[in-house]
């Protein structure tokens, strides 16, 4: 259900002007330490490589 | 407005089939619903403008569901077009309607108003009267696609900036039957502001639309600052079509939408 509805809401954001990148869906279970690190430092990388959103600036 | 209309809900009532026909009058100067209970008085029974939307439609379908919550034992026909024939069709789909105590009475739209409306579909199922006209694509989707990132950020964010938050658009809306409504919880958007939080407002409005929204475009109609809401909610229904193969009203009704139940995941 959740792949589905963020599969949407990253077209929606592409629509809307929004970079869909800035939304990423991972599952990773408590177990996984290692692997929810590299997750969110790739995620991070990649949202310091997109810079501030227009959304932030304007508000 | 044509005798073959009236002459088929006149039918309706004096058999008793229905006990009353929620249809369109004019009052006035102003058209307006009406609930029809008697064949004598369907003279008044009128449906506005066909050259161009504007007084043209009416959420029918949201009285008939306030009509049929306060009477659940009774029967009622109603007037649909395209439009409100999705509407109905979705309705029973969420459960909201009893098919069993519903008459649609369907017309078709003219060329002028189909094309105004970009409908895909300006006829219903069956129509007593009116002639069947090509649907329309959705032009005006395009041009934002044709559009850079940047660019339809910046169209976006103008046009959500004219929201002077009336939820016309919502109050209008015949598949917003939702008795607690998101965009009035505090914790999901601040309230108080204006225009509302931008664009988290209108992109929830923009989800909540997903597998439901069936583009009758009122909420276009409806909106004093001129948003283009359908434009944003037609490439909702674009969206949810290719990745589900699922278009709101254009599908049986009963069968229900991807976002409410498990079934396949997108494929990419």
């Amino acid at each position: 259900m959740t792949t589905k509805r963020v599969a949407v809401m990253k077209e929606l954001l592409s629509f809307t002007g929004i970079e869909p990148d800035r939304l990423r869906l991972e599952w990773v279970s408590a177990a996984e330490g290692p692997k929810f690190a590299q997750a969110i430092s790739e995620f991070t990388s990649r949202i310091k490589t997109l810079g501030p959103s227009r959304l932030k600036v304007a508000a | 407005m044509s005798e073959k209309v009236r002459a088929k809900v006149k039918d309706l009532l004096d058999s008793g089939r229905i006990k009353g026909f929620l249809g369109l009058r004019q009052a006035d100067g102003h058209l307006g619903p009406h609930l029809f209970t008697d064949g004598r008085e369907l003279d008044a029974l009128a449906v506005g403008d066909l050259k161009r939307p504007g007084d043209t439609r009416y959420p029918l379908n949201k009285q008939l569901l306030t009509l049929m919550r306060c009477d659940p034992d009774d029967s009622f026909g109603v007037l649909v077009r395209g439009c409100d024939e999705r509407g109905l069709k979705t309705l029973i789909t969420w459960n909201q309607v009893d098919p069993a105590k519903v008459v649609a009475v369907g017309i078709a739209c003219p060329p002028e108003l189909a094309a105004a409306c970009e409908c895909l579909k300006p006829y219903p199922d069956e129509f007593v009267d009116g002639g069947k006209v090509e649907g329309s694509t959705f032009a005006s989707v395009a041009t934002v696609d044709a559009l850079d990132l940047h660019s339809r950020l910046t169209h976006w964010l103008h046009e959500f900036s004219k929201c002077v938050k009336c939820y016309g658009c919502r109050d209008i809306c015949p598949m917003c039957f939702c008795k607690e409504c998101s965009l009035e919880q505090e914790d999901l958007i601040h309230t108080g502001d204006l225009p509302p939080e931008n664009p988290i407002f209108h992109l929830t409005r923009a989800v909540h639309m997903a597998g439901r929204c069936i583009d009758c475009g009122l909420c276009n109609e409806a909106c004093p600052a001129d948003i283009p809401l359908r434009t944003l909610y037609k490439k909702v229904a674009e969206i949810i079509a290719q990745e589900f193969d699922y278009r709101p009203g254009y599908v049986e009704p009963g069968e229900k939408p991807p976002l409410n139940i498990l079934g396949e995941a997108p494929e990419h």
